[in-house]
Formats: C-alpha cells, structure tokens, sequence
C-alpha cells in the first residue's frame, strides 16, 4: 500500500466499525473466545490488502463498502477453528460436514476417493504442521473476502486435484483441467498435396488468406476488453452455460456485470434486477458483433485486403469450419 | 433485409470461428501461464461470488483470460454452486446432532482412516476409542458379508 498516510491512520479510521462488527459476531457466538485482536488483525490485513490495489488510499466510502461486503460470521468460526476451539469446531462440523461430503461425492470418482478428499480437507483444516511451534491451520487463509462454503468448495477442488496429481505423477496439470484443445498452433500451413500450376496458385491464395484471417483473429481478439475475452473463454474454452455465466454475475456488485451493464439503459433503469440467460447472450452477441468488426477492419487496413478480399476469407472460413477444423490446416 | 441477414450469417461465421480458434489456442496460454502465479483460494473464491469490487477485479480478470487453470477453476466453482444450489437445508451432518463430539475424537477418527492406527499417538489418548470404531467397523462389514 502507497497511501498518503501510514497504515496505522488508515487502519485507525475503521477501528470503531470494527468493533461493532466484531460484537456482532461474539453475541451469535459467544463461546467461539475470539479475542478483537485477532478478529481485528485478521480483518485489518485485508484491509491492507485491499488498500493496495488503489494508487492512492482508497476512498471513505470504498473502504466501508468493502468492510460491509465481508462474510464476517464466516471469518469468526473460521479464526475460532484455527485456534483449535472445540465448541466452534463442533459447529463447523454441523453445518459444513454434510456439504463437503456431498461435494466430494459428486466430484470424486469413488466413495474411497471421496472419504478421503474429505478426511484430507480436515486434516489441512486443523493444521499438522508448525511453524515456529505455532500450528499452522488452513482456515489461517481464510479473510472473508467470498463465503465460508466458497472457499471450502474450493478447497475440495483443489484436494482433489492434488490427490489426482499426486497419484498420477505423469499427468500435468494442464491433462487434468483441460483435455480438449491439446496440439499447438502455428501460423504455417502443412504442405498440400501437389497439384498443377492452376490448383497451385489458387492454393497459395487461399493460403494466404487463411493466414491472414488467423492473424487478424488473433489481433482482434486481443483488442477485446478482459472482460468481453473472459466471457468468451467461460462460453466457448470452459463451456460454461448460459445460467452459469448469469449464476458468475448474479450479484448486483459484481464488476463483470458492471462493465457489461455500464453503457445500457436497462442498468439505469433497474440496477438491481435479474441476470436472465438472455442477457448473457446479448452480452455475447455484442461481443461478436465487435469483433467481426475489429476482424474486418484488421483485414483490410492491417492487411491491406478489399473488402471483396474480407468476404473471400469468411468465405473460406465458412467452408473449412463446414467440412474439416480450420485449424487442421495448421503445423503441429 | 439483406443486410441483417448477411450480418447474421457472418456473426454465426464469426462465433464458430472464434470458438476454434480459442480453443486451439488455450492450450499454449495456460502451459505459459503455468510458471506464473495463481491467485489464491479466498480471492478467487470471492472473485466467483461476486465479493470484489472493481478494481480488485480487473487484475484477477486479466490473469484469468492468460490462465487456464484458475479460470477453469472458477468455471468448476461456479458449476459446484449451480449443482449444490439449495441444499444449505441439508447440510447439517445428521450423524453428531445431538452430542457436540470432541475434536479430538473427530480428528483422531480421520488421522486413523489417513495414516491408519499406528499414528493415532497424535491423540494418543483416545486410542482405546479409535480401537472401538475400527472394530465396530469390522463388525458392521462382517455382518454386511
């Protein structure tokens, strides 16, 4: 953090909040004996962290929105876990156990696998390791930023991977995530069968013109903003659902929903309503829609193409996305 | 008309295109992304729940389009929450409702099932009960058999 004051003026500004927050948390669960150091340590390190992503200190409100947005009932039993408290233990147990079953269940290919996620998950949860003499639990990560059951959903996830990778030493990590899409693209086409001068020159054209329809592709991509290339790496690289997507940006706060939304009337209109799946795929439609229009563009003053030129190569696109994979022209 | 129809037919040329060609290309990005950082646990998880605000953000969105696995990582997440999605009403484990069980019994339990009984010196003073639910597990499979 670079701000204009000290941590500590920083961090002091948001020391009454914090109280009643912390208080908050001892009245729901009393017996947790968290003490407001370590609530209030925990808490004032995110603050920290928060704070530096601003080049200056982060505004008043900013600061108060964030401290409002944190799961603090979450963070409270999960410090009180971390200390090794039997009563928040016990509650922790009630309330998560279930769930991290299930989750394993449904992840995991067997019941062994699945118990076994889950003993690991606890195992790490209670910490068998010390530093310093101190033990070193894994909620210890845990700031509050998403749910308790986020985070642990993805605690599971990522047990199960370590486990999967850890008895599968040869596969890398990228064979266990990601199956499809394997072979590399390079911008040289395989040699073609011989043909005669006539079929020849027609093929170096459209070789050429693949080439170039690929190297556009690529740089109109690339002029994407981050979001519009994440939603289109969600829906075509990670096939995620229409639903799904909405499900990423359901919260009214959520910056992807901001960015898409921030030149439409309907945000002005009803910041708070519903994301449907038909909004995504207006969302992707616009995305589209801009790209072929950064695509067309990057063909004809980039690569100097007329636009009788632009339609033959979505032409041949056409074709070779018709019969075989565009990019099975392409070397290995 | 024709003009709305000619944009369809090259914004559908242009989808399938672009699905092609991401796909093909997520492969080289996520090896290179690899040898980088990822972003932790808690920050992706609130990242998937919406929790960040902008500015926080936008450094987790542009590591995840150059990323394949945090990204196919929140796409997992978002599919759990999806799948799971209700079920908070069950998630009481029914097993311990009615007597809160000792840490010590709950981890003893797991560290026997992981490292089997001769590591049970971590909680050494339950081993007579460790001893009990093995047996009692052996039982239970007997009588299954």
């Amino acid at each position: 953090m670079q701000p204009a004051v000290s941590n500590e003026e920083f961090l002091s500004q948001y020391d009454a909040r914090l109280d009643e927050l912390f208080a908050r948390c001892v009245e729901k669960a009393p017996n947790f004996a968290v003490s407001p150091e370590r609530f209030k340590g925990s808490v004032n390190k995110s603050l920290l962290r928060f704070a530096s992503a601003f080049p200056d200190a982060p505004k008043k409100e900013e600061t108060l929105d964030f401290i409002d947005l944190l799961q603090a009932d979450d963070l409270f039993i999960a410090l009180a876990c971390a200390d090794g408290n039997e009563r928040a233990w016990w509650e922790f147990d009630q309330q998560y156990r279930g769930y991290l079953e299930r989750l394993s269940r449904h992840l995991a290919k067997t019941e062994g696998d699945a118990q076994e996620v889950v003993d690991c998950v606890y195992v790490e949860l209670y910490g068998t390791r010390f530093v310093d003499g101190e033990r070193v639990s894994k909620f210890g990560t845990y700031s509050g930023r998403g749910s308790l059951k986020g985070w642990l959903r993805t605690v599971i996830w990522h047990t199960l991977v370590d486990l999967h990778r850890a008895s599968h030493d040869e596969v890398s990590l990228d064979e266990m995530t990601e199956n499809a899409g394997e072979g590399a693209v390079h911008a040289n086409f395989l040699d073609q069968p011989a043909a005669g001068d006539g079929e020849l020159v027609e093929q170096i054209a459209r070789n050429r013109y693949r080439t170039v329809t690929l190297k556009s592709l690529d740089a109109a991509f690339s002029a994407l903003e981050e979001h519009e290339k994440l939603l289109l790496l969600y829906y075509h690289v990670e096939q995620l659902k229409l639903r799904e997507i909405a499900r990423l940006v359901e919260r009214e706060n959520s910056p992807l929903r901001q960015w898409f939304q921030r030149k439409m009337q309907s945000r002005r209109d009803n910041p708070q309503g519903r994301i449907h799946e038909s909004t995504v795929m207006r969302w992707l439609d616009k995305s589209y829609a801009k790209i072929l229009q950064l695509f067309r563009s990057e063909l004809e003053s980039t690569h100097d193409l007329t636009a009788v030129e632009v339609e033959i190569c979505l032409n041949l696109v056409t074709e070779d996305l018709g019969g075989t994979d565009l990019f099975q022209h392409l070397a290995v | 008309m024709d003009n709305k129809s000619k944009f369809g037919r090259d914004e559908l040329t242009m989808q399938l295109l672009l699905g092609a060609f991401l796909l093909s290309r997520k492969s080289l990005k996520s090896s290179a992304a690899e040898t980088s950082f990822h972003v932790d646990e808690d920050f992706l998880t609130a990242f998937a729940e919406g929790n960040l605000g902008a500015r926080e953000s936008a450094p987790v969105v542009n590591h995840l389009v150059n990323c394949g696995f945090c990204r196919h990582k929140t796409a997992e997440l978002v599919r759990l929450d999806l799948a799971f999605d209700g079920a908070s009403d069950d998630d009481a484990h029914p097993a311990s409702a009615n007597e809160p069980q000792k840490l010590s019994d709950v981890l003893s339990g797991i560290l026997t099932r992981i490292f089997g009984t001769t590591d049970g010196a971590v909680f050494a003073h339950n081993e007579k009960d460790i001893e009990d639910e093995v047996a009692n597990e052996l039982d239970v499979t007997k009588d299954k058999e």
